[in-house]
């Protein structure tokens, strides 16, 4: 086969130059001998025939290096060239190359790693079809304040919107239930969800094994079935594709598994899902006690359609419903929408914005360092380069030649910046929080890392380019013969650069001072004082079975004997029941004290619990006494509340003894009705709306008062809370085996949970940003003063030579940095100051401005600043003026 | 030896392609064609006449075999392809138009003008 010409002298040059140099050669050395041969038949002597052709026919190199020129390849042969000489002077100022590669790296690395978290987490966090089209509407009372209302609609509620809106796709609709089923010997319980027929094919993820829920699995008659989650599959099956087709008994009904869901499929976050007919009269009678009374709907609106637009519709309906049903809506409501994904990552949101700033201000302090850099080498290189074109090299060869090695600088930055990117994906996906949607998966975005690789390249490419033109435009002349470094008219980057370095040192300020707050928020919350101890307490949840446990009696009967089993087991301190975990509590009721009057409505917080409880938690008393084993045993109504109650309802009055009625109780059946609680004794304030807030008022009764609510039990524990599971699992179920015992932990693993892990991961990569950013702008800062002494080098020589001492360059190159370092920081809190308002629902037991932090932030800037700046400036004021003035 | 006159630039490439328009030549074969067919009157920088093939094999107006000379030695033999020869026949004209031109102009009498 036959190559074009073009591409054969283009395989020549890359494989064959060894041979092409061969031939060439031969050519001169067969030309030489034809002279030489002429030449001796003339009659000289060989040696100097031979002698005489060579001097005949010129400079032997030059020839052949035109010749090579000649047959068009060069330009691939120079680039090899260019590359190898590029590698060898990156190579040669490594302290350089190694601080631009460094920030290319960081800055290609962090900023993808966040933007993948962002994108995986808040911009498409679902698996679903078109999971950007679907959103949520709640009845959003005017009266209250904020966003949101109701979000759940009766099952005919539910079917008046889906079928008489204009702007939606479909609708689909959810409700938690709780699921029972027996495994290992015990009743368990599971968080099930029945979900609308429609639901799989609106969400349209594809079933892992069997099939999903269709229309016909709602039909009336129809065979009870239902799906499972990846997760339920590999623990309750350990992933056996066999099980397809198995009857499970839930909630005391035979289902037939029908299909296993893929690994990231969660919606709702439900193990299992049981399937709810559409059709309004589908309930048949059995089904009547389990079928939901509440749903939650969501609907993917049709293309073109705003979440306003869906409001209006919705908002149509709501009033006609409105009037149907008054009880249950308020007099003055609006629509509220939300899109799906918002609406669940909901609070974090405004953590990832400020991330996804933080790292768009990331990205952009290593370009403006990485040109930073570039233009100072560029500076530094100017003679060489006006010498290298006054010897004769074209403006493209200098060009390609400078282009070539900013290329080594990108490629070797970009290369560190991936390896950077996956090392990095790897540690945030494994302390990322439950912050984010069950759903999403934090992985490496491919298009962000070419994207944030492309930003760098060009920057360090255009970067690259600037000393070659400059050069071009310059006089030549005027290089070589005045001072080659100093001659500073027309290079216009100074100020440029000083720019770009006060924009990194303010935008450092702006990510350290969020840091330092958020530093400041985590150790508020992880030092409050909680009021209890929470250390070695072990909780979990009790779940009755749907048909029994209804009467106080048998409530008592139960927990009589499983707290005297835990109690006795070895390791366990103390044992009690309680309805919820501190520091948050659930119950909440209006109050009456007879003998008082006031004209807003007193609340108080509300618990049942066993005698044990306040010693479990070690709550101390602070006057009268502490429940009984008798109170509890005889269902007496006494209660014990904490502090603010006592001080907020009886500033004057002793509180020991007066008498409290709790109003919610005359609204709930399996309460007593119009009861008068006497209070025995006052405890100390414990942290009920969870570590944030103050504590609200809370009382304290006897659990035996009322069978009303599920139940927890905290054990505290002399040992590690977590070894004991199993043994107090096994005492729940030697009472009896069809109470489920679920969700066991300690209370500190609920408060990490609940409480620290957000603030911890907006400390974690907030402070990785920070550090990146201080990193990068010290870098800046470098550079910019290690140029600006190379171009003072001969006034430093003079003013030595007039007799100026070390101290004294120290200090005025010193002094220079600092101006530039303190335009930054000044620069840098004002914008703080603006921002870190945005912070605030991040923050708790710090102002946004907090002095301190803002104090510590400065300093820090200020020794890394002049840190950055000592290195040149001590290498200024290490001149030798006789050297300096001669080297100019 | 008759004078000798300096290479006007430009003027190798049609010299090397009249050379060679001959019949196939390798590199010293060309320079002692010129040196012949000018009657030694135009100076040639033997070194520079490679440079020159080079470019005009890369140009595709010659092609270049290696072959064996009369005295059994490797050489490489330079020959006009057929674009060379159409180029040759364009230069040529020109030339010549330039030089009745150049030769008109400068013998014209100064009352001419």
């Amino acid at each position: 086969m036959k190559l074009p010409a073009s591409l054969r002298s283009l395989s020549d040059a890359l494989f064959r130059r060894r041979q092409i140099d061969g031939e060439i050669d031969e050519e001169f050395q067969a030309h030489l001998k034809y002279h030489a041969d002429d030449l001796e038949r003339s009659g000289l002597p060989r040696a100097e025939a031979e002698r005489r052709a060579r001097i005949a026919f010129g400079a032997y190199e030059k020839a052949k290096e035109e010749c090579r020129e000649a047959r068009g390849t060069t330009l691939l042969e120079n680039s090899w060239q260019d590359l190898r000489y590029g590698v060898r002077t990156l190579f040669k100022d490594r302290r350089y190359s190694v601080l631009a590669i460094f920030a290319l790296a960081l800055g290609i690395g962090a900023s993808t790693v966040v933007f993948s978290i962002v994108y995986d987490g808040l911009l498409n966090p679902f698996p679903y079809k078109d999971a950007n089209g679907i959103s949520i509407f709640q009845i959003h009372d005017m009266e209250r304040p904020g966003d949101g209302g109701r979000g759940y609609f009766s099952f005919s509620e539910f079917l008046d919107y889906r079928e008489q809106n204009q702007v939606f796709t479909d609708m689909v609709g959810t409700a938690y239930t709780d699921a029972l089923y027996s495994s290992d010997g015990g009743a368990r319980r599971m968080q099930g969800a029945y979900v609308t027929t429609n639901t799989f094919p609106f969400l349209g993820v594809k079933p892992l094994l069997g099939r999903w829920i269709t229309d016909d699995d709602g039909k009336p008659g129809a065979p009870p079935v239902f799906v499972i989650s990846f997760s339920f599959w590999k623990e309750q099956f350990n992933g056996d594709p066999k099980v397809l087709g198995t009857v499970l008994t839930l909630n005391g009904e035979p289902r037939t598994l029908v299909g296993i869901m893929p690994p990231r499929f969660r919606y709702f976050g439900a193990p299992v899902y049981f399937p709810l007919g559409l059709s309004r009269n589908a309930t048949d009678a059995k089904d009547e006690y389990n079928r939901p009374r509440m749903l939650v709907a969501e609907e993917r609106r049709k293309p073109g359609v705003t979440l306003q637009a869906a409001a209006a519709d919705m908002d149509v309906i709501a009033r006609r419903l409105a009037k149907v049903h008054p009880n249950d809506y308020p007099k003055r409501f609006s629509i509220w929408t939300d899109s799906l994904a918002s609406d669940v990552v909901g609070d974090s949101k405004p953590i990832l914005y400020i991330l996804l700033a933080a790292v768009g201000l990331l990205l952009l302090i290593a370009c403006s360092n990485v040109a930073n850099l570039l233009l100072t080498r560029a500076t530094v290189r100017e003679k060489e380069i006006a010498l290298r074109a006054a010897l004769g090299a074209s403006q493209g060869r200098l060009v390609r030649q400078l282009l070539m090695e900013s290329f080594v600088l990108a490629v070797a930055g970009g290369a560190l910046g991936c390896l950077l990117a996956y090392a990095g994906i790897q540690i945030i996906a494994a302390v990322i929080p439950p912050m984010l949607p069950g759903e999403a998966e934090i992985e490496l975005n491919r298009v962000v890392l070419m994207f944030a690789v492309g930003v760098t390249l060009l920057t360090t490419l255009g970067c690259g380019l600037a000393p070659a033109i400059h050069s071009m435009r310059a006089n030549l002349n005027k290089r070589l013969v005045g001072s080659g470094k100093g001659s500073s008219g027309g290079f216009r980057h100074g100020k440029l650069r000083a720019a770009l370095v006060i924009v990194e040192v303010a935008l450092s300020i702006v990510l350290l001072a969020g840091v330092g707050l958020i530093t400041r928020t985590f150790y508020a919350l992880t030092h409050v004082n909680l009021g209890f101890d929470a250390s070695n307490v072990l909780a979990a949840q009790i779940t009755f079975p749907k048909e029994g446990y209804k009467t106080v009696q048998q409530r008592k009967v139960f927990f009589q004997q499983v707290l005297a089993r835990i109690t006795a087991v070895p390791g366990v301190v103390a044992a009690a029941e309680t309805i919820s975990l501190p520091p948050y509590n659930a119950g909440r009721s209006e109050i009456t004290i007879p003998g008082t009057t006031h004209s807003e409505a007193w609340n108080t917080l509300l618990d049942t619990c066993s005698e044990g409880y306040f010693t479990t938690l070690k709550i101390p008393l602070l006057r009268g006494r502490l429940l009984s084993e008798d109170d509890v045993n005889s269902g007496r109504f006494v209660a014990v509340v904490n502090q603010t109650f006592a001080r907020n309802y009886f500033p004057n009055d002793d509180a020991i003894g007066q008498k409290l009625k709790f109003n919610v109780f005359d609204q709930i059946e399996q309460t007593p009705h119009d009861a008068y609680f006497e209070i025995v004794g006052v405890v100390s304030d414990v942290k009920n709306q969870g570590l944030q807030d103050p504590p609200m008022p809370q009382a304290y009764i006897p659990y035996t008062v009322t069978a009303y609510a599920d139940r927890a039990i905290l054990v505290r524990t002399a040992i590690e809370p977590l070894s004991l599971v199993k043994s107090v699992r096994n005492e729940i179920w030697a009472v009896d085996r069809n109470v489920a015992f679920t969700e066991a932990g300690t209370l500190t693993e609920f408060l990490h949970r609940y409480s620290y892990a957000r603030p911890e991961f907006g400390l974690v990569s907030l402070g990785a940003f920070a550090a990146i950013g201080l990193l990068l702008a010290a870098v800046g800062v470098f550079s910019v003063m290690a140029y600006a002494v190379s171009l003072q080098t001969h006034e430093i020589g003079i003013r030595m030579a007039l007799g100026a001492q070390h101290a004294d360059i120290l200090s005025m190159v010193l002094r220079k940095g600092i101006t530039l370092v303190t335009a930054g920081i000044l620069i840098g809190l004002a914008i703080s100051f603006a921002v870190t308002r945005l912070l605030s629902s991040e923050l708790f037991g710090v102002s946004p401005n907090d002095p301190w932090t803002f104090s510590v932030v400065v300093a820090v800037v200020i020794a890394v600043g002049a840190a950055a700046c000592f290195l040149p400036a001590r290498r200024a004021s290490r001149v030798d003026p006789l050297i300096a003035l001669r080297y100019e | 030896m008759a004078a000798r006159a300096e290479l006007l630039p430009g003027t190798l490439d049609l010299l090397i392609l009249k050379a060679v328009s001959l019949g196939s030549l390798h590199g010293y074969g060309i320079l002692l064609r010129i040196e012949q067919i000018s009657r030694g009157a135009l100076l040639i920088e033997q070194g520079a006449l490679y440079p020159a093939l080079f470019r005009l094999v890369h140009q595709g107006l010659l092609k270049a075999n290696w072959g064996t000379s009369d005295n059994n030695r490797r050489a490489k033999y330079y020959e006009l392809t057929a674009t060379g020869r159409k180029r040759l026949r364009q230069e040529q004209d020109g030339w010549n138009r330039l030089v009745a031109a150049m030769g008109s102009a400068l013998d014209s009498e100064p009352e001419e003008a």
